[in-house]
């Protein structure tokens, strides 16, 4: 047996049938399973863990778990592990952190001969001049001391996390004797209970208590463990709690997640999180082999680790009276007990690397390896300072009280007040039947008002009031700092000297300080240091710590994972009907938006080549697409659109524009009339959601007198465009119902008909790319078939599809601009060239005034097609049209790209419409800061400007 | 996460939601003028305190409904329907 | 027209656990239409459901999916006979949804476990019982739900807008692979 294991305890969490070995800083060591990092390296007589951050001290176990500054340690490729309560596994390989070149002679030491140029705020007073050594010094410098371990480029990503959402009536956050007794107590009510412990077992300080605690701690878990209502999550924490009772919890040991975010909407929140020990603040208090009671107890009972030789014993409460027991059944010698309750002290520790000799408050010189300390108890009011409470400080008990808490948030246990475990476990009880109660008739409301639940089968129950019996406040004195300085924050080595030194500059307000010296910033969240920070500050300005205050409480509680928090990344992503056929065909994707479409198919240009010659199938199935039906849908057209709908006559399809109440163009598309009370809207594929919303809000909260019914349909219909001076032949071949001739279907009509047998299609003609075109609508789940018999019906007509690349030049050539591409977010009408369009004279259109106020203008840049003196210049989108001596920006390129059936560059671009005339000469700045000439042209379509192709 | 409640729904968490604004009266878009609009547009008066505003219920039944919150401390009080 | 093949955008149709403790079921072919009425209407009255509750009749499950609206559930290739099963006076819309929708099952023990990785919905019995319907989100896309109990045990027909199918039948099997489904080869939730 390892030289400081002692023989078996009763509460003993090892297991001592299976060891497991790992290495610290390279040697090899053993342990039990069961063991945490730290104890089994306490166990091999290890007493070293880690260096301060400052003056790179030598530090051991302070407190033996989660909270322990002064034990985080790289296992592996994960930094800052907490060795006192990350538990053995086998095979670990555990170093020390922020040491170099080693923990046995880190040169950091070196720091502490220039201790005081390091005291608090150095960074703001050293390290400054001369600049030019900023990057190559000052900076190199700083990160040799820069605490934390180590992350490497390559670490594997630990993609195993989760998320999860609950909806517990009642959430207890702490396992120990009050939280389970109230997790019982609400169970038995009826209540559904989450219990959420941060240990890996249930039982708080029970689990190292006397014989009476361990037998109180079997009989509740084996009440908890067959409550089939609780939902009991160990190795766990509740990380945060935020409005209405919006609570985050990380859950770890999880089968098959790493780390497990869960986020749950909880009736009742009931907080039992115990009490934290707090350090003593006195010269050499950092010395390995100074420990807090409670870190005695539980290397003892929990890990059967002896702490040392011989102890002296600093104490002021009962529990610290408690540890001489278990010193005595350990086989340490207790060299001496001081008691703080009757003046006793502890003035200073002396020893390099190991407590050598004591020296108390009356001169004695204690030669001891242990001091233990027992001062005192903070409350980790965390979630209820969260919950809006301002925790009040009681000086007799000295320690902070809850306040005054919202009715759906309750405190049990000791953070409450203190008693023996059974006054605990009835106040717990208590609470946790005052929880339910509150929960249920929480439960009764949302029932009551959700849609889709049933009415309650239960009575709604009475308001309750707090009727517990409180815990007593036992007093308790107020011992934070000796007659010498000490450290107060272990993480960030700030000592109580730092901080008088700081109030003395004028940092005396307790958020200044903090800020000033990083007191309570480091790893440690102020669990161990706030309280004694308020002390000093208080001792510092000669006031009551009541007055001093303490800094907030923030989320997390404890140190969550950034890949926790992330989870699992949901992106949505849409897919035609087609989608799979152009993947298996030749397609290279692009992503428009969530929609996964096809960019080309190997050659753009060739497809561009083939629509003007031939024809072209392109799916447009992202097109928005809104079914309208109702007696008011062209009262709604009126309203949403820049023009006028009453007139449009059954089986036409009309242009239509959208602006914004700012008169900002926001949304275009072409509207048909299918019936008397039944038009079909399409909208840009982006905009499709809010043109939705924005009707509907129309509708709802404007007029909701109107009867109009919108339907989405953008992916039931599956938009198939065929494109090209052949596709009325293509189509004839396979439409049978519908005359396709020029007279019978002229340009800018709707039909309904059947397409290669699929009925219910809905076709119309339209001409975005510029030639004949036919734009089909079909059901989904048909449309493939379509497509495929389009394709196979028409290999002699040189049919071929093509994608979003191809339809931008042919769009192009044609001068059709696209919303928010070529107009942007403060494109008014007259910008989008719209002159026509629009109708002033309407009563009522969404931005009718700002409408009217732009035409009054004459400063408003306007849409020019452009070409570039040299047809083999392509300007990149975007680039600026400046004035001869660049001094000026008079407006861009939106649109642009070489046209192969003209065989030179085009343009569509914006400028100010002073030099908007057909002719004028403008220069355009290329990214690569070339200027280069191009011409405003008579229009914006490029080709058949006449716009006679897409008429036949 | 505020819990909104939403008249058909039920209470339902924010995210399900849109939060719309402000509610503000429209003027009368033929005869306002621009200041008037531009008011209407842009100016709110964001008390810390009680505001009315109107809430789409975006992945639930898709009203529009305004209710009563206070900006300072999320209470809600008396839904109802525009 | 029936000898044209219906297509979903699911390309898995069925998957399960061993020990059939959870199981996914595309339904996509289903009759949906969607009924838009107020409630004073005939229309309303015939169909009677309240908003987020759900009765079955003459083969038709009819869902009370939002206020003044309907979405009526059937076999496949019943649209028409659905829709004129709906009184038309006074203003009444009435939208065949059945290609608008990607439609799916998931049964099982599981089945709650499971969703609650994905959806902020309280669905224990008290809040979301058999014949429940609500909507939500569902991994980010907007859903429609409907519980839908079977002689095997808890089940929920879920159902979103047509495109996102593949990529939501694809994060709820994800979902679903810690309590034994097998992921076929092929299937991703990008």
């Amino acid at each position: 047996m390892s030289s400081h294991r002692i023989l078996s305890r009763p509460g003993e969490l090892i297991d001592r049938s299976t060891r497991l070995s790992f290495t610290w800083n390279g040697r090899p060591y053993t342990g039990y399973k069961g063991d945490t990092i730290a104890s089994a390296l306490a166990a091999e007589g290890v007493g070293v863990f880690s260096r301060g951050l400052k003056y790179h001290r030598r530090r051991g176990i302070l407190t033996a778990d989660h909270w322990d500054p002064n034990l985080a340690v790289q296992v592996g490729d994960e930094p800052n592990v907490r060795a006192g309560s990350r538990r053995l596994v086998e095979g670990m390989q555990v170093t020390a952190q922020n040491v170099w070149p080693c923990l046995r002679f880190d040169i950091g030491t070196a720091t502490r001969l220039v201790g005081r140029f390091l005291s608090a705020g150095f960074y703001y007073k050293t390290f400054m001049r001369p600049r030019f050594l900023w990057n190559h010094v000052y900076q190199r410098v700083l990160r040799k001391f820069a605490p934390g371990g180590q992350v490497h480029w390559q670490t594997k990503s630990h993609d195993n996390y989760d998320k999860r959402y609950a909806h517990p009536d009642v959430l207890v956050a702490g396992g120990g004797p009050a939280g389970i007794a109230a997790a019982l107590a609400a169970a038995k009510a009826g209540a559904s209970v989450m219990l959420v412990e941060q240990e890996p077992e249930l039982g708080g300080h029970l689990r190292w208590g006397g014989p009476d605690d361990l037998s109180v701690l079997d009989g509740l878990l084996e009440a908890v463990q067959s409550c089939s209502g609780i939902e009991i999550l160990c190795d766990s924490v509740v990380t945060g709690r935020y409005d209405h009772n919006w609570v985050a919890i990380m859950q770890r040991s999880h089968p098959v997640a790493l780390e497990r975010l869960i986020k749950a909407r909880v009736g009742s929140l009931v907080v039992a999180p115990g009490l934290i020990e707090r350090p003593y603040v006195f010269a050499g208090n950092d010395t390995p082999g100074v420990m807090l009671s409670g870190a005695v107890k539980r290397l003892i009972n929990l890990w059967a680790v002896s702490p040392g030789h011989r102890a002296v014993v600093f104490s002021a409460n009962l529990e610290g009276d408690a540890v001489l027991a278990d010193l005595e059944s350990a086989g340490v010698e207790v060299v001496a007990v001081l008691d703080a309750r009757a003046g006793d002290d502890v003035v200073r520790v002396k020893g390099k690397g190991r407590v050598k000799t004591i020296l108390t408050g009356d001169g004695q010189t204690l030669e001891a390896d242990l001091l233990v300390t027992a001062v005192g108890w903070t409350s980790p009011t965390s979630l209820l300072n969260m919950a809006g409470d301002r925790p009040v400080y009681d000086q007799v008990a000295a320690r902070y009280f809850p306040q005054s808490l919202p009715d759906n948030v309750l405190a049990t246990g000791g953070i409450t007040g203190d008693g023996s475990i059974t006054e605990l476990v009835a106040h717990g009880r208590e609470t946790g039947t005052l929880a339910a109660s509150r929960a249920m008739r929480i439960r009764h409301d949302r029932m009551s008002a959700t849609a889709r639940s049933p009415k309650p089968s239960f009575d709604r129950p009475a308001a309750v009031s707090d009727e517990r019996v409180p815990l007593r406040r036992v007093p308790h004195p107020e011992c934070y700092q000796s007659s010498t300085h000490g450290l107060v924050d272990f993480s960030e080595d700030i000592s109580s000297k730092d901080l008088i030194q700081a109030a003395a500059e004028g940092f005396d307000s307790i958020e200044l300080m903090k800020r000033y010296t990083t007191v309570t910033m480091g790893p440690s969240q102020g669990k161990l240091e706030t309280v004694n920070a308020a002390a000093v500050l208080a001792e510092a300005r000669q006031t009551a710590i009541v007055d001093v205050g303490t800094t907030v409480w923030r989320p997390p509680f404890a140190p969550v994972s950034l890949g926790a928090l992330a989870g699992q990344s949901f992106e949505p992503t849409r897919r035609s009907a087609i989608q799979n056929w152009h993947e298996a065909n030749g397609a290279t994707n692009m992503l428009a938006g969530q929609w996964v479409r096809p960019d080309h198919y190997g050659n753009p240009m060739a497809e561009v080549a083939n629509v003007r010659n031939n024809v072209g199938l392109i799916d447009v199935t992202p097109l928005g697409k809104l079914d309208l039906r109702g007696p008011d849908v062209s009262r709604l057209l009126d309203l949403v659109y820049v023009n006028k709908w009453q007139n449009l006559e059954i089986g036409r399809v009309r242009y239509g524009v959208m602006v914004a109440e700012d008169g900002v163009v926001s949304d275009d598309g072409v509207t048909g009339r299918l019936a008397e009370e039944h038009y079909l809207m399409t909208t840009t594929s982006s905009g499709a959601g809010a043109v939705w919303e924005m009707l509907e809000d129309w509708l709802q909260t404007y007029r909701p007198e109107w009867e109009v019914h919108v339907t989405p349909v953008t992916g039931g219909l599956t938009s198939i465009n065929v494109a090209g001076p052949r596709s009325r032949e293509l189509l004839k071949r396979l439409v049978d119902d519908v005359d396709l001739s020029a007279t019978a279907f002229p340009y800018f009509s709707v039909r309904k008909g059947s397409v290669a047998g699929v009925q219910d299609c809905i076709i119309w003609r339209i001409g975005f790319t510029g030639e004949l075109s036919y734009e089909i609508h079909a059901h989904s789940g048909y449309a493939l078939h379509i497509w495929e018999a389009l394709l196979g019906a028409g290999s002699d007509l040189g049919v071929a599809p093509f994608g979003v690349e191809a339809q931008r030049i042919l769009r192009l050539e044609k001068g059709h601009y696209i919303v928010g591409q070529d107009t942007d977010g403060l494109s008014k009408a007259p910008t989008a060239s719209l002159g026509g369009l629009v109708k002033l004279d309407k009563l009522d259109t969404i931005g009718l005034p700002e409408l009217r106020a732009a035409f009054q203008r004459s400063d408003l840049p306007v849409l020019v097609g452009l070409q570039t003196e040299d047809p083999s210049i392509v300007p990149e989108e975007a680039c600026q049209i400046v004035s001869s001596d660049g001094n000026e920006i008079l407006g861009r390129i939106t649109s642009s790209r070489m046209s192969p059936t003209l065989g030179r560059s085009v343009c569509l671009a914006q400028v100010y419409s002073s030099l908007a005339a057909a002719g004028t000469l403008l220069t355009v700045k290329l990214v690569d800061g070339r200027r280069v000439k191009a011409t405003v042209q008579e229009q914006h379509a490029h080709v058949d400007p006449e716009g006679e192709r897409q008429r036949v | 996460m505020i819990v909104v409640p939403c008249p058909s729904c039920g209470p339902r968490n924010s995210s399900d939601l849109r939060n719309a604004g402000e509610v503000v009266p429209r003027p009368d878009p033929d005869t306002a003028t621009l200041t008037e609009w531009r008011s209407y547009l842009y100016l709110r008066e964001n008390p810390a305190s009680w505001v009315t505003e109107t809430w789409y219920c975006r992945n639930g039944c898709r009203r529009y409904f305004t209710i009563e919150r206070n900006t300072a401390t999320n209470e809600i009080r008396e839904s109802d329907t525009t | 027209m029936s000898d044209i093949h219906y297509r979903s955008a699911v390309e898995f149709p069925f998957l399960s656990a061993p020990d059939g403790s959870i199981s996914l079921a595309d339904h996509s072919e289903y009759t949906k239409v969607l009924v838009r009425a107020d409630r004073k209407t005939a229309a309303g009255k015939h169909l009677k459901v309240s908003y987020g509750r759900s009765r079955s009749r003459d083969g038709i499950l009819i869902c009370g999916s939002r206020p003044d609206e309907w979405t009526l559930l059937s076999e496949a290739h019943r649209s028409t006979e659905v829709a004129e099963s709906v009184p038309r006076d006074g203003f009444v819309s009435v939208v065949d949804i059945t290609h608008a929708r990607t439609m799916f099952r998931i049964s099982g023990s599981c089945a709650v476990d499971a969703l609650a990785k994905v959806c902020n919905v309280d669905l224990a019995d008290h809040m979301t019982p058999d014949g429940a319907v609500f909507s939500g989100s569902i991994a980010k896309v907007g859903c429609d739900v409907v519980r839908n109990d079977q002689e095997a045990g808890r089940s929920y027909l879920i159902a979103c807008e047509r495109s996102f199918g593949k990529y939501l039948f694809a994060v709820v099997a994800d979902a679903c692979a810690e309590f034994g489904i097998a992921i076929p080869s092929g299937m991703s939730t990008h």
